[in-house]
């Protein structure tokens, strides 16, 4: 982690809170595209360029610009006028502390120097970051990869059944040829 | 602080070959389109200068001969004009966002450049050199990241139009930029295959190899189905040729970029310039041997040899240029339903097919 890398955390953080804080739905949107990217460019400052490269071409790449689709076709108007109620705004807080403890422990071990082998040491060490990722992936977590692919298969599957047209069954007007509408 | 020169020069050389070849191509659009269409082109801009001028009378010859070939009118005019226009900006639409998109139109594009190598290393007065800005060794993926992170660009564009004819150009684009991506990336998947690596420089290393000892081990000898998916999903990807729905001018008056005017306007037409350029450069890597020559074998690591690989590389490249342009006038606009169609129906399915195919053999021999 360089200098580089605080530059773009900085980036991440503020992005973030854009996405929460700014009112226009689309303008959200367009801040977590940045988050995205920016997480992105804090893999790629750690040497996991396959991760970063992966990442843009899922998150940013792929379902960021369906979720803009829907955004722009909607059009939506910017929510200014809108509050939280009491009981949102207090699970909003929990879930947030939850998730902030749970990522906290990580970072001050970091600093305490308990983490001393990082991910970057081990990819370096081998001759690049995918051959890394692909012999990780494909001999010791076979069994969660196959999993991982029968879930993307009940979704593609899903996709195509909801997507398709229900089958009518064309019948003969009544008028026969010359129906239409009288 | 070597180091950081080095790359500092190797950035600037990249950045000047993509606008170059962006600039190339412009030029040959804009005559290739008349010799095609039985026209003149631009000849009027500096054909007819006179001076006397002791500085600018050595020069008249060329400046004419420019004037008539249409260099001057194409490059100067046209840019000119660009930064002297009226910038418009709709009303009801977001300032920043619409002078934001342009950038982000063009932007991945020139970075999808770092990842491509453009000549074998060489040594220099006993330094390595790697002639290419960020040697990472999932180079292909890159290039599919960045294709994928131009659509934000298009999309943004057409919004900020604020009119109907902007916003279904551009959700016309976006469409269409994400359904070809699918084929481009299993074509890719397929070269992986075959050649067992993510990295562009090996991969065209590797195809300095003979097949059976006679053919060169090219992609286009290897994987010629996948050449032929890639080429069509490729011209799909930069929104030109047959496949130009997204700016339609009978249908959208000019798509996504309607609202732009300007030198706004002219960084979506350098963009897509640029992405031709791209494209070929990516061809003729992936497919064509790169900087290999047929049965001759370079020496390795000699700066001469660089320079030569550099020259035929870029000999490929042009290649490709003006053969996506001549396709570009030549053949009628797609409906989008036939657009759609070859998309999801064709090439999907025949790259698929490909790649099962190439796995077989590969495993197989």
């Amino acid at each position: 982690m360089s200098f580089i890398g605080f530059v773009i955390g900085v980036v991440a953080i503020v992005s973030g809170v854009c996405v929460v804080g700014l009112r226009n739905p689309l303008y959200s949107a367009f801040a977590l595209v940045t988050n995205l990217l920016a997480m992105a460019g804090l893999y790629a400052a750690l040497d996991a360029h396959f991760l970063a490269v992966s990442q843009v071409v899922v998150y940013a790449g792929a379902i960021m610009v369906l979720v803009l689709f829907v955004l722009m076709l909607l059009n939506l108007k910017s929510e200014s006028g809108r509050k939280l109620g009491f009981i949102r705004s207090a699970v909003a807080l929990v879930i947030g502390c939850v998730v902030l403890l749970s990522a906290l422990p990580p970072v001050f071990a970091r600093f305490a120097g308990m983490s001393e082998v990082t991910v970057s040491d081990n990819a370096r060490d081998s001759e690049g970051t995918v051959k890394a990722i692909g012999q990780e992936l494909y001999t010791k977590y076979v069994a969660q990869f196959e999993l991982s692919s029968l879930v993307l298969l009940i979704g593609v599957v899903g996709a195509v059944m909801l997507s398709k047209r229900r089958s009518v069954t064309l019948q003969p007007r009544a008028g026969g040829l010359v129906g239409g509408s009288k | 602080m070597f180091e950081l020169l080095v790359l500092l020069i190797k950035v600037g050389f990249v950045l000047n070959m993509a606008l170059v070849l962006g600039s190339l191509c412009t030029w040959l659009e804009r005559k290739g389109s008349a010799l095609i269409q039985d026209r003149v082109g631009a000849n009027r801009a500096g054909a007819f200068v006179q001076s006397d001028r002791w500085y600018v009378k050595p020069a008249l010859p060329l400046i004419r001969m420019m004037g008539w070939l249409g260099v001057i009118n194409t490059l100067l005019c046209d840019s000119v004009k660009g930064l002297w226009k009226e910038d418009f900006i709709p009303e009801g639409t977001s300032k920043f966002l619409h002078a934001v998109a342009p950038i982000i139109a063009v932007l991945p594009i020139m970075l999808a450049f770092a990842v491509l190598p453009l000549a074998p290393d060489f040594n220099l007065f006993g330094y390595y050199i790697h002639p290419r800005v960020a040697p990472i060794d999932a180079g292909l993926l890159f290039v599919l990241a960045m294709g994928s992170v131009a659509v934000y660009g298009v999309a943004i564009a057409g919004w900020t139009g604020n009119n109907k004819f902007s916003l279904l150009g551009s959700l016309r684009a976006a469409a269409q930029m994400i359904s070809y991506e699918l084929p481009m990336g299993v074509v890719f998947v397929a070269l992986i295959v075959v050649y067992g690596t993510l990295d562009v420089y090996s991969i065209v290393e590797k195809q300095g190899e003979l097949l059976w000892g006679i053919v060169p081990k090219w992609g286009v000898i290897v994987q010629p189905v996948g050449f032929v998916v890639l080429l069509l999903a490729g011209m799909a990807e930069t929104k030109r040729g047959p496949f130009d729905l997204p700016e339609a001018e009978s249908e959208l008056a000019a798509g996504y970029f309607t609202e732009y005017s300007g030198m706004k306007f002219l960084l979506f037409w350098l963009g897509e310039f640029c992405e031709i350029a791209l494209f070929a450069l990516l061809l003729s890597l992936l497919f064509f041997g790169g900087w290999q020559i047929p049965w001759v074998k370079l020496p390795e690591g000699v700066w001469w040899a660089a320079l030569i690989g550099h020259i035929v590389l870029m000999s490929k490249v042009v290649f490709f240029c003006i053969l996506q342009i001549v396709i570009r006038w030549t053949l009628p606009r797609f409906r989008y339903d036939q657009l759609m169609n070859l998309g999801w129906k064709m090439l999907l399915p025949v790259s698929l097919l490909n790649l099962a195919v190439t796995a077989i053999v590969k495993v197989l021999a």
